[in-house]
């Protein structure tokens, strides 16, 4: 019996309108949306252009000269140099034709007419160059063919894109969007809680009418429709992180099997808010299902699914409310496990989401196991 | 004959309001039982109680000869119930939710197959089977919903206001399916405010009104319970006060009226009462047009008991 109700709540769960839609669809076009918003933001922050500069040879310098052909080559070109004397040089420099004049004598020196990331990496490329410059010609005439590979290392020293290693994953602002979408499919998960209590309750609904006067003990009904809804949430869950992972190729660290990990429970923690909800005896179903609505998109909203400046206005100000908030921390978790090494802070959220999701079930099924109704 | 339910001394409040009052019934196995009564008068609250649904005030109610409460799976196992609203699930196919509802009760697969395929024979949605509900007309949706209550065999079937908003056809499908259901040997309760229904199908009846249960018995019980035997009406116009008070006066008429276009004349006993009605029209040369003469139905019944009309509620 428990097996034929737990088939037809999947069953039911998946041709479900609202969870096709809210739990499946909307955030697979969402996270496209912001997919493609966000590549073009992240393309103009980190665009780099070749930066156009003057060599004045005071002394010939054959090993420069490789090292520059080197770096000037390719559409990504760290550099674009022009040979010319000393005047022209300076000319070009002050109508801004080029960032700054490289002085060849035994060392690199540079002249600049001003301060910038552009001339912070010529400086780089200088200093870089005279440190290097022994270990160069040694490779140059002891190894040739090991040689752009030096000179590719001295290019990625100073190049302006440097990913700080002080973490594992991903830390841009715009991962966090989709860690919050994560939550937000976590939290519609209360739709799907709700409908196991709207439909096995003789008051909320014709169906559970039907099924209360089956001889199906409401126990099994209701774990029954737990346990399929877990099922079915956990397949948006799933579907929602593999979408971002693999298709949108989102980068979430080096541990992504933790993060199905964490999406499920945070999906069992919506169903489980939806259960409790739906159990609340005074409400009809539309004020149920619009509180379900309402309550999951005051949660996302409060870790900054719309507004991304709101997690960290609400961890000033209430940092308690990050804590018991759902859909923060499931975001959190997905924070902790792709910025820190090890785990204490991420199991922290998880048992923080296990303990959420027992206390609403069994607050839900406490409430849920009247057997008579007032009125219906 | 064996009492399959025995309701006694029923109170159901809703507040202030008595939706259920000191209601007895005693329902005997192989009946068709129909319990009429405008909308509001307490059917649904009485099957709800009866399904241990509601809370009740006060009363006892027993089915099969044991006490019902929400826990009595053995009772319910033999109950199937149609109620007035469509109890299916949008998102499952005819057979689907067929056989969701007969899984609950039975848990062979085999035989539960066979329940299935026989129920669906039995309301006549076999080409229907891979169709969700919302694709379904009215009447074929209602079909569905007595598929589902009716396809695990119970020996209790009760049914109310089963066919609410459905077309002529459907409905004769209905009833006939509900006499079918009871020649198998399942006892039946009605709920309606369609007394054509009731006075179709029930085997006995029980009139309810405000929660109390006004009158019980057999279609012809009921209708002896009333002065009413006969009403005549005739299209007549012009017909003067005088000739109206005349033909008050025949023998066994008790009460006429006259709407300016019928002449309405209630008589009780006798025979021969609309040659004496005609004859008085015919001796003061009045012509008339069509004439009619009914038997009293139950909303007679229902009127001369509680002086208002059975149709006058229906919403």
């Amino acid at each position: 019996m428990f097996l034929h109700n737990l088939l037809y709540e999947i069953r039911t769960g998946i041709r479900t309108k609202d969870v096709i839609l809210w739990l499946m669809l909307f955030p697979i076009i969402l996270g496209t949306l912001f997919k493609a918003s966000f590549s073009g933001l992240y393309e103009t922050a980190t665009a780099f252009s070749t930066i156009p500069c003057a060599v004045v040879e005071n002394k010939e310098n054959e090993l420069l000269h490789t090292v520059l052909d080197s770096v000037t080559e390719g559409e990504d070109a760290l550099l674009s140099v022009t040979y010319a004397d000393e005047n022209h040089a300076l000319q070009m420099l002050k109508d801004g034709e080029i960032c700054g004049i490289l002085y060849s004598d035994d060392r690199l020196s540079l002249t600049v007419d001003e301060e910038g990331v552009k001339e912070t990496v010529l400086k780089s490329f200088a200093e870089q160059y005279n440190a290097q410059q022994t270990v160069i010609r040694d490779t140059m005439e002891h190894d040739p063919m090991q040689l752009q590979a030096v000179i590719d290392a001295l290019s990625a020293d100073v190049s302006p894109i440097t990913e700080i290693p002080l973490t594992q994953g991903n830390t841009d602002n715009y991962t966090a969007f989709f860690y919050n979408l994560i939550a937000m499919v976590a939290m519609y998960g209360m739709i799907t809680g709700l409908h196991i209590t709207i439909g096995s309750q003789a008051n909320l609904s014709a169906l559970g009418a039907r099924r209360c006067c089956s001889p199906t003990p409401k126990f099994i009904s209701l774990a029954a429709g737990l346990l399929g809804s877990y099922l079915v949430q956990g397949l948006c869950m799933v579907i929602c992180v593999t979408f971002e992972a693999f298709v949108l190729k989102v980068d979430f660290g080096e541990r992504l099997p933790l993060v199905y990990v964490s999406a499920l429970l945070g999906g069992i923690m919506g169903v489980s808010l939806g259960f409790f909800v739906g159990s609340i005896n005074h409400f009809s179903e539309n004020a149920k299902v619009s509180l379900s609505f309402a309550v999951s998109m005051f949660f996302c909203f409060m870790s900054g699914l719309m507004v991304s400046a709101m997690k960290p206005i609400v961890a000033t100000h209430a940092p308690w409310f990050n804590n018991i908030n759902p859909a923060a921390i499931v975001c959190d978790s997905f924070y902790y496990l792709n910025i820190d090494s090890g785990y204490d802070r991420f199991i922290g959220k998880l048992v923080t989401m296990v303990m959420i999701s027992v206390i609403f079930t069994v607050l839900g099924a406490v409430m849920s196991r009247r057997k008579k109704y007032a009125s219906l | 004959m064996n009492t399959v339910i025995q309701i006694e001394n029923l109170v159901k409040r809703y507040g202030e309001l008595i939706a259920v009052d000191h209601f007895s019934l005693e329902i005997q196995e192989g009946e068709i039982f129909g319990l009429l009564g405008p909308n509001g008068s307490g059917k649904t609250t009485t099957i709800n109680c009866l399904l241990s649904l509601l809370a009740y005030d006060k009363g006892t109610i027993r089915i099969f000869g044991k006490e019902m409460t929400p826990v009595s799976y053995d009772i319910k196992q033999q109950i199937g119930i149609i109620m007035q609203n469509v109890a299916v699930f949008d998102e499952l196919t005819v057979y689907e939710n067929i056989d969701y509802f007969c899984g609950l009760y039975i848990t062979d697969k085999a035989r539960r197959k066979q329940c299935v395929e026989e129920a669906v024979a039995f309301v006549g949605l076999e080409e229907f089977l891979k169709f969700y509900p919302k694709k379904l007309s009215g009447g074929l949706l209602r079909r569905l919903n007595i598929a589902c209550g009716i396809a695990h065999k119970p020996k209790l079937i009760i049914l109310d206001e089963p066919t609410v908003a459905v077309d002529p056809q459907s409905r004769n499908k209905i009833l006939e399916g509900i006499q079918e259901l009871n020649r198998n040997g399942a006892t039946i309760i009605y709920t309606s405010h369609y007394m054509e229904e009731i006075e179709q199908i029930c085997t006995r009846i029980a009139i309810i009104d405000k929660g109390k249960k006004i009158a019980e018995g057999t279609k012809d019980e009921l209708k002896h319970m009333i002065r009413n035997t006969e009403t005549i009406t005739i299209e007549v116009l012009g017909l003067t006060d005088d000739i109206r008070r005349q033909a008050d006066a025949l023998p066994h008429v008790y009460k006429t009226a006259y709407d300016g276009e019928h002449l309405t004349v209630c008589c009780s006993g006798g025979k021969h009462n609309l040659i004496r009605i005609l004859d008085v029209l015919q001796k003061h040369d009045i012509g008339f047009g069509r004439v009619y003469s009914e038997l009293p139905t139950l909303n007679d019944v229902f009127l001369e008991i509680t002086g208002k009309e059975l149709r006058d509620q229906e919403g």
